[in-house]
């Protein structure tokens, strides 16, 4: 996950919307963090509250690998 | 108290040898699977007697002539020759001739051709040698020497090439024929006709940086070991132990070793390969070798004979343990160099610490410390490991959390210990274990009615879990927690005898409370009740790991399925000899995969059959496998069985055997929180929890969660809300669609990492 701060796009025609505060999310600095270790990455956030949001392909994917990897160091 | 459940930081390092030198040395040591065969530990040259009759059983001619040419430069002279002790000791000879070594030997220089000589020719060494003499230990001395690069000449009185091969060795002219390729290839300088005499030998001399092989030279008697005299010259062995033809190739090789330490100015007697006849414990099992008839050598074997007395060789190997461990076989590494695997694990601070998962992987069943013919623990090891782990903070929570929160669920919201209704006393307590209580909560509940019936002195009851999971998680603080809240409970029941209605249960609470018997001894005490069902079939059973040494355990369910009308039919695998269904030692949590391959090798020996077991975690794993298992207590108290529950379902059946129980025994009433909203599940997101391992209640408590905080993401496109909730250690995620109080749960997801915005 290091020096892979955009393994995740928001593509075209996808539009999230903060449910809460009612505008579009935006790519947004984020930072993932596990055993210590910590991960920054661009994600969708929302620019008032800032909700980050983590889709099932990359939570069940990429952060699941790199967990594995953490989990046995 | 400590947080068991705070995430460690690999930045944090500690350490802790896991054995002491000797005692990794000890457990290894009983792991002879690296033990040479017997026919090779008898060959003093160290033939790989082994390999060489594999390759001959393929065909692979060549291979054993060059294995053959590895140990002797003159190896169809000791095909000829060699009084083969190999063949005294070849485990073939317990169940009839063994295999004919030497034939085979004979046959492999008949049909393989000599080699050419090899293109890349090593550098010729510096040192100069003279082997004077013309046996067969001097010739072959000379040709080892010259196989080292040595440059050496050999002076003999022989006249011509085949008559210093008649000097050599006793045997037919037509096979010595055969030998002047291999001397000319030697790269030898020979002086024929030389008479040696001492004044030749001391004019000589000095033109070489060693001499050897003349007896004039003798000062005294020859080493045993190094066979050099004490002016460092090296002679035969004056005691034979073999044929004169093995003993001069024998004699020469160690010479030969011998001479180069001295070149190198080294103690000859210092760091010498093995040598010499050996001993070997490795064990072959003989149980399964077909007898296979001798092929009779008439004049030499044709191919086709050798190949055939060739795979005769049995191929001595110890797989003992391999047979019944799918774990083993799994990871592809016998006992011996998994503990050297494991045990560095455990030691490495910084990087990646490769054999978590197969020490995680052991079902700590104990099978391999039965089948090993000298009692390999690998569970002792894998356990020891694990506590190492986890007390150097080397172990991951995420490998055991969800085992070890399920055990504190079974001790805190599916907990219950009461006395039985009217009585101020109870002689008994029944301890159904958690995974019956998760499993067949209807089983538990009808056995509780029976044992309150019928068994005198008034039977307490305690639904929980005895605390095994967290010593199979290497948990030792988390796991005496328990024990005390157990020693407590059972103290406030006023310390009654165990019926563990799992031998699991059994085993683990025997550790630490005085008198602990199982429910089929109840049983067998009080006979079984009406309405049992009848069984009319044959049926097998399926040992539990942990009545493996339980002698009397295995003999009362089997006088139970008799007085059920079954008969027993009894397999290999069973008894002491019983594999784990893959629940033992968490397995199934962190290694699906071979957890099912455990499974499928419990009813190897007939996937069609009934298996009767008599621990619940059992019968569900045999059966998610598609295997037609039943409980023995099933059995008992007719109750069909139902489907394997899911880990949801298994908590829910814990809390609503708990409720039932208190309702109807106790007259309490449990105030039943229901959610403030319905929601809806389909099967495929159903499954998908299932893999995630991901509660229904967890999903339940994001989505109040959503409720109370209206945080979530709305997705234009496809119009639904995704929201996320930490619970613990994971944060997890519903994707769902909302429709005043009732929610359609479209996905659910979850991760360990944190994530925040910077
Ligand atoms: S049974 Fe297994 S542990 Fe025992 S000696 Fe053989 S290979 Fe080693
Ligand atoms: S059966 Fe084969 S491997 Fe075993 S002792 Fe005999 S020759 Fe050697
Ligand atoms: S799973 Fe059982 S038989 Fe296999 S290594 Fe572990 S304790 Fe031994
Ligand atoms: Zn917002």
């Amino acid at each position: 996950m290091p020096n892979e701060k955009t393994y995740y796009s928001l593509e075209a025609g996808q539009n999230l919307v903060c449910h809460k505060c009612g505008v579009h999310l935006i790519k947004g600095n984020a930072v993932f963090e596990y055993l210590d270790n910590a991960f920054p990455v661009e994600l969708p956030v929302c620019p008032q509250c800032g909700f980050v949001y983590v889709p099932e392909e990359l939570a069940m994917g990429r952060v699941l690998s790199v967990e594995k990897v953490l989990e046995d160091k | 108290m400590t947080d068991h459940f705070k995430e460690r930081s690999t930045r944090d390092y500690h350490q802790k040898q896991l054995f002491s030198k000797e005692d990794l040395e000890r457990r290894e040591s009983l792991c002879t699977h690296e033990d040479p065969p017997f026919c090779n530990a008898a060959c003093p040259l160290k033939l790989d007697v082994k390999a060489m009759l594999a390759a001959v059983s393929d065909g692979d001619f060549a291979k054993g002539r060059s294995l053959m040419e590895f140990i002797s430069p003159f190896p169809e002279i000791l095909a000829w020759g060699c009084d083969a002790p190999c063949r005294k000791v070849c485990r073939r000879s317990e169940i009839e001739e063994s295999v004919n070594i030497p034939a085979i030997e004979r046959a492999i220089m008949q049909h393989s051709m000599v080699p050419k000589a090899k293109g890349l020719l090593k550098l010729r060494k510096k040192q100069r040698l003279a082997v004077f003499g013309s046996s067969l230990f001097t010739l072959a001395l000379a040709a080892d020497m010259a196989a080292k690069k040595y440059p050496v000449t050999l002076y003999t009185e022989a006249e011509d090439e085949m008559d210093l091969m008649r000097r050599c060795a006793d045997l037919p002219d037509e096979i010595l024929q055969r030998q002047l390729p291999l001397l000319r290839k030697a790269d030898l300088k020979i002086c024929y006709s030389t008479i040696v005499d001492r004044a030749f030998l001391e004019n000589e001399e000095k033109n070489y940086d060693l001499v050897c092989g003349a007896e004039y030279l003798k000062t005294d008697e020859v080493d045993p070991v190094t066979l050099c005299d004490d002016g460092n010259r090296v002679f035969p062995h004056a005691e034979k132990k073999y044929s004169p033809i093995l003993q001069s190739f024998f004699d020469a090789r160690r010479a030969a070793v011998s001479l180069e330490r001295i070149i190198q100015r080294i103690d000859p007697h210092k760091s010498r390969p093995q040598e010499g006849e050996t001993e070997s414990h490795l064990f072959t099992n003989l149980t399964y070798i077909p007898s296979e008839e001798a092929v009779i050598e008439n004049g030499v074997y044709s191919r086709e004979e050798a190949i055939r007395e060739a795979t005769r060789c049995i191929q001595c190997e110890c797989v003992e343990c391999f047979r019944g461990c799918a774990y083993l076989r799994a990871f592809k590494r016998y006992p011996r160099l998994l503990t050297r695997e494991i045990y560095n694990n455990t030691g490495i601070i910084m990087g990646d610490h490769m054999m978590n998962k197969a020490l995680n992987s052991c079902s700590l069943c104990g099978q391999c410390t039965v089948t090993c013919p000298n009692g390999y623990d690998m569970a002792d090891i894998c356990r020891a490991a694990r506590e190492n782990m986890v007390d150097t903070r080397k172990m991951s929570l995420a490998v055991h959390e969800f085992a070890l929160l399920d055990m504190l669920f079974s001790n805190n919201e599916g907990y219950l210990a009461r006395k039985q209704p009217g009585h101020e006393t109870c002689r008994y307590v029944y301890f159904p274990g958690c995974q019956a209580n998760g499993i067949a909560p209807d089983t538990v509940y009808e056995t509780y009615r029976d044992l309150m019936n019928r068994k005198e002195g008034g039977v307490a009851l305690m639904l929980g879990c005895c605390s095994v999971i967290a010593k199979w998680a290497g948990r030792r603080e988390l796991y005496e927690e328990q024990i005390s809240f157990l020693k407590e409970e059972m103290h406030k029941l006023g310390d009654p005898i165990i019926i563990a209605g799992c031998p699991t249960c059994r085993s683990t609470l025997r550790e630490h409370f005085p008198e602990v018997i199982g429910l089929w001894d109840v049983l067998e005490e009080i006979g079984l009740p009406a309405g049992h069902e009848t069984l009319t079939n044959e049926v097998m059973i399926h040992d539990a790991c942990s009545a493996r040494n339980d002698a009397a355990t295995q003999d009362a369910i089997r006088r139970i399925v008799s007085s059920l009308g079954g008969t027993v039919k009894e397999g290999t695998w069973s008894k002491e000899r019983t594999a784990c269904c893959g629940y033992g030692g968490l397995v199934s949590y962190v290694n699906r995969e071979i957890a099912s391959q455990m499974s499928e090798e419990c009813v190897k020996e007939d996937p069609d059959a009934t298996y009767v077991t008599y621990c619940m975690a059992c019968r569900d794993r045999l059966k998610r496998q598609g295997t037609d298992a039943v409980h023995f207590s099933e059995l008992v108290y007719g109750i069909s069985a139902d489907d394997s529950p899911g880990l949801s379902q298994k908590r829910k059946n814990r809390k609503q055997l708990k409720e039932k129980l208190l309702k109807e025994d106790w007259k309490e009433e449990t105030m039943e929180e229901k959610p403030a909203f319905t929601y809806e599940l389909s099967e495929e997101v159903r499954q998908k929890m299932e893999d995630r391992m991901i509660l229904e209640s967890d999903l339940l408590e994001t989505i109040q969660a959503y409720r109370d905080t209206q945080m979530a993401v709305y997705n234009e496109a496809d119009e639904t809300l995704t929201t996320q909730h930490r619970i613990g250690n994971v944060s997890f995620w519903v994707r769902f669609q909302e429709e005043e109080n009732h929610y359609k749960i479209l996905s659910v997801y979850s991760h360990r990492m944190t994530v925040r915005t910077r």
